[in-house]
């Protein structure tokens, strides 16, 4: 009699332990497989990425992007304030940068550009996609556009449409021209009521007046430049002009007293709360405090004072979104921002921080807040200039655009003296960084365009 | 004593030297070798004294060093303060050990979280100005934060508040261990409360005195970076009236890109730190030999 000693035997406790195990070993080993070799064929993609900090939702719609997305798989990563360019670049020095590269606007990445970090997205973009961003004329260099406009930031005046009734102005018509302004300022005080500021302890508010006053003095962008390289001179009265105009506000009474002991964000609270007529804000706080005083929030363009071509413009700073040079594989990078720009994800962009994409393509009827949607009107769907204090060396904001600011408003330093101490940062700058000098000389024909 | 006895104690010491020198020293090494190139990203060309040259010609800079030496002003303050508080719960008042937890606690606050209330308490229109308002102190109710010429003064008030509490630890525990039979022996001649603390008791602490006043003085040339973020708006100001070197230091590497400059800055305040610090062993060696 011969054994047959597989089939015939019993089928016993090790025996099943053993099939078993076996064939759940393969069926593991095989649904890694399927994946991996799926995988293989699909782009890996990182995306650094910030603005979560200003734009609660975005982390929402981000992961939520990356998740619906299938054409490759892009791993997110949020970063900290305080290292988004040093971390860009320290990890483009080293070979290791991200695909996908959050950038702000203006010098914030041109450093990066002529360091030779990131691409030109013209040629990987489509031209029609890049241009419905509005990068911005801050993002070209070359004759290239280095970056793709992710979501807008108007920069508005606010004013209180109650504290205009109160002192019997007209609501609907808030002051266009300088002359109004000091008027309605003058109007605003008889009424008991504080006529414009806001904070300006942390610095901003110098910053932001700058974005508004000193651009109604240039004809272009460029022309900013000129005077950080020295071929135009901020002692030039024009060129401080708008410093002589904040000392005109302050040397009136106009400006709010305890405007140099707070910061930036309770400044424009004061506006909205209804204890300060007027002050400098940014839109993307719109949608909550229209909703916060039921639409009696205005925004308007910074009235008028100055003769440069760029006055009177609404003014639309743009943050934005690149791809890096030593990506590897930069067409499915641009892919993937192009999937950011179709007309489903801008809208999920809104449903998901309130706030509005950067993008042409953008249907404005999903606007519900009538205040918003007028601000939309007038700031991004009209003709509007980039903010120029963006193309400021970060010495030169440090040391004069914020302590000038000040210190005019403090009444330590005159419009004038402001101007002198302007001249001689741009020029210590220009010691400081004779390489880049030569690189901002190149930046003025982009710019001037 | 063998040549084995010797290196014995640089034995026990060499774990801890190498793990400094590992994570210090390279790092040290590549600001010194930063100072002398123009750095672009991660490296640069050597540009000699350069970066030395435009720092020291700078008037920031030196208004920042000005800065740093006006805090020095307040070391005295701090001393006295301590001194004070530590001899007055040296004696014990009824519920002592309250108070000197009360005392310490501002130095167990982290700096952000004390400067963040003040700066609210501080505002023009804050409680600290509302207070004096009511109190027709209107005179005294200055912009605290808020101006050029009263902001680094704010700063120091708030400074001498929260490091003062570190000189009462240190001088009470000073105090508890002196014996207590000199004192009594002066009480028993007849010496009253002043005469006692300032012939007794202040002799005997004048080693660890020296020792705050050095550590106070490190302080307040390389170590008043969170005051000054915090209570400056983050950036020395209003204006550049808050403006001290750590804080020049950071603007230039994060703010400006120039980590030349910086490593510039930071080997001068390194040098007058080690030069401090090697002050600081000279007196707690002395201090040790009296003892204290």
């Amino acid at each position: 009699m011969t054994n047959k000693p597989n089939s015939a035997q019993p089928f016993g406790r090790r025996r099943f332990l053993q099939t078993t195990a076996a064939g759940v070993g393969g069926m593991a080993l095989g649904s890694l497989f399927v994946p991996l070799v799926a995988r293989a064929q699909t782009p890996e993609l990182t995306m650094w990425w910030w603005g979560e900090q200003e734009l609660p939702g975005l982390q929402a719609y981000v992961d939520e992007s990356v998740a619906a997305y299938t054409a490759a798989t892009v791993k997110p990563m949020l970063q900290d304030t305080a290292v988004v360019i040093s971390q860009f670049q320290t990890a483009a020095a080293a070979g290791t940068p991200p695909d996908i590269q959050y950038l702000w606007n203006g010098i914030y990445h041109m450093e990066s550009v002529w360091f030779g970090y990131l691409k030109p997205l013209n040629g990987l973009l489509s031209e029609d996609t890049l241009r419905a961003s509005n990068p911005t004329v801050l993002s070209n260099f070359g004759g290239n556009t280095y970056r793709a406009g992710w979501y807008p930031l108007p920069m508005v005046w606010y004013y209180n449409k109650d504290l205009f009734d109160k002192a019997g102005l007209d609501a609907d018509a808030p002051p266009k021209t300088w002359a109004e302004l000091l008027d309605a300022c003058d109007k605003l005080k008889t009424a008991g009521i504080e006529p414009l500021g806001g904070g300006m302890q942390d610095g901003y508010w110098a910053e932001w007046w700058m974005s508004h006053s000193f651009v109604q003095t240039l004809d272009t962008a460029g022309e900013a430049v000129e005077l950080f390289i020295g071929d135009k001179d901020f002692n030039d009265p024009r060129y401080h002009e708008h410093w002589v105009r904040l000392e005109e506000l302050r040397t009136l009474g106009f400006l709010n007293k305890d405007m140099p002991s707070l910061e930036l964000y309770p400044g424009i609270d004061l506006v909205v709360a209804g204890k300060l007529g007027m002050g400098q804000s940014i839109g993307s706080r719109l949608p909550a405090d229209s909703k916060a005083t039921n639409g009696r929030i205005g925004s308007m363009v910074m009235p008028v004072f100055g003769k440069g071509k760029l006055a009177g413009k609404p003014i639309v700073d743009t943050q934005g979104l690149g791809i890096a040079e030593g990506s590897a594989n930069p067409e499915a990078a641009a892919a993937f921002l192009e999937y950011l720009n179709t007309p489903e994800r801008l809208e999920a962009f809104h449903k998901a921080t309130g706030w509005l994409p950067s993008s042409s393509r953008f249907d404005a009827d999903l606007i519900e807040d009538a205040s918003v949607k007028a601000m939309w009107k007038a700031w991004g769907q009209s003709p509007n200039i980039t903010n120029v204090t963006n193309l400021m060396p970060g010495q030169f904001y440090e040391q004069a655009a914020i302590p000038t600011g000040q210190q005019v408003v403090q009444g330590t330093l005159t419009g004038e003296q402001a101007g002198e101490l302007a001249a001689r940062v741009a020029q210590e700058w220009r010691d400081f960084n004779p390489d880049l000098v030569e690189k901002y000389q190149q930046w003025v024909v982009d710019l001037s365009k | 004593m063998t040549l084995s006895r010797k290196l014995t104690p640089y034995l026990y010491l060499a774990p801890m030297l190498a793990l400094l020198a590992f994570v210090f020293g390279f790092s040290i090494l590549r600001v010194f070798e930063f100072s002398f190139k123009m750095v672009r990203g991660i490296d640069g060309p050597w540009i000699g004294l350069r970066n030395y040259r435009l720092v020291l010609s700078q008037p920031l800079f030196w208004e920042s060093v000005r800065h740093n030496l006006l805090l020095l002003l307040a070391i005295p303050a701090m001393v006295a303060i301590a001194l004070l508080l530590s001899l007055l719960l040296y004696d014990r008042l009824r519920g002592w050990k309250i108070y000197r937890t009360i005392l310490f606690f501002p130095y167990i606050l982290a700096i952000p979280i004390i400067a963040v209330v003040m700066k609210q308490m501080f505002q023009f229109s804050g409680p600290v100005n509302e207070v004096l308002r009511w109190l027709s102190l209107d005179f005294m109710a200055l912009d605290w934060i808020g101006s050029t010429d009263v902001a680094l003064w704010t700063v120091m008030m708030l400074i001498i508040w929260r490091e003062s509490a570190l000189g009462v630890i240190l001088f009470l525990s000073r105090l508890l261990s002196l014996d207590e039979s000199v004192v009594e022996a002066a009480r028993l001649d007849g010496a009253n409360w002043w005469q006692r603390a300032w012939y007794v008791l202040i002799p005997q602490m004048r080693g660890v005195i020296e020792f705050y006043v050095v550590i106070s003085v490190i302080t307040m040339l390389s170590a008043v970076f969170a005051y000054i973020y915090m209570m400056g708006g983050g950036r020395g100001g209003p204006g550049t009236s808050t403006m001290v070197t750590e804080l020049y230091i950071y603007n230039a590497l994060t703010r400006s890109s120039l980590p030349g400059i910086a490593s510039a800055v930071s080997v001068m305040l390194f040098v007058v730190s080690l030069a401090l610090i090697y002050l600081l062993f000279v007196v707690r060696r002395r201090a040790g030999g009296e003892g204290a």
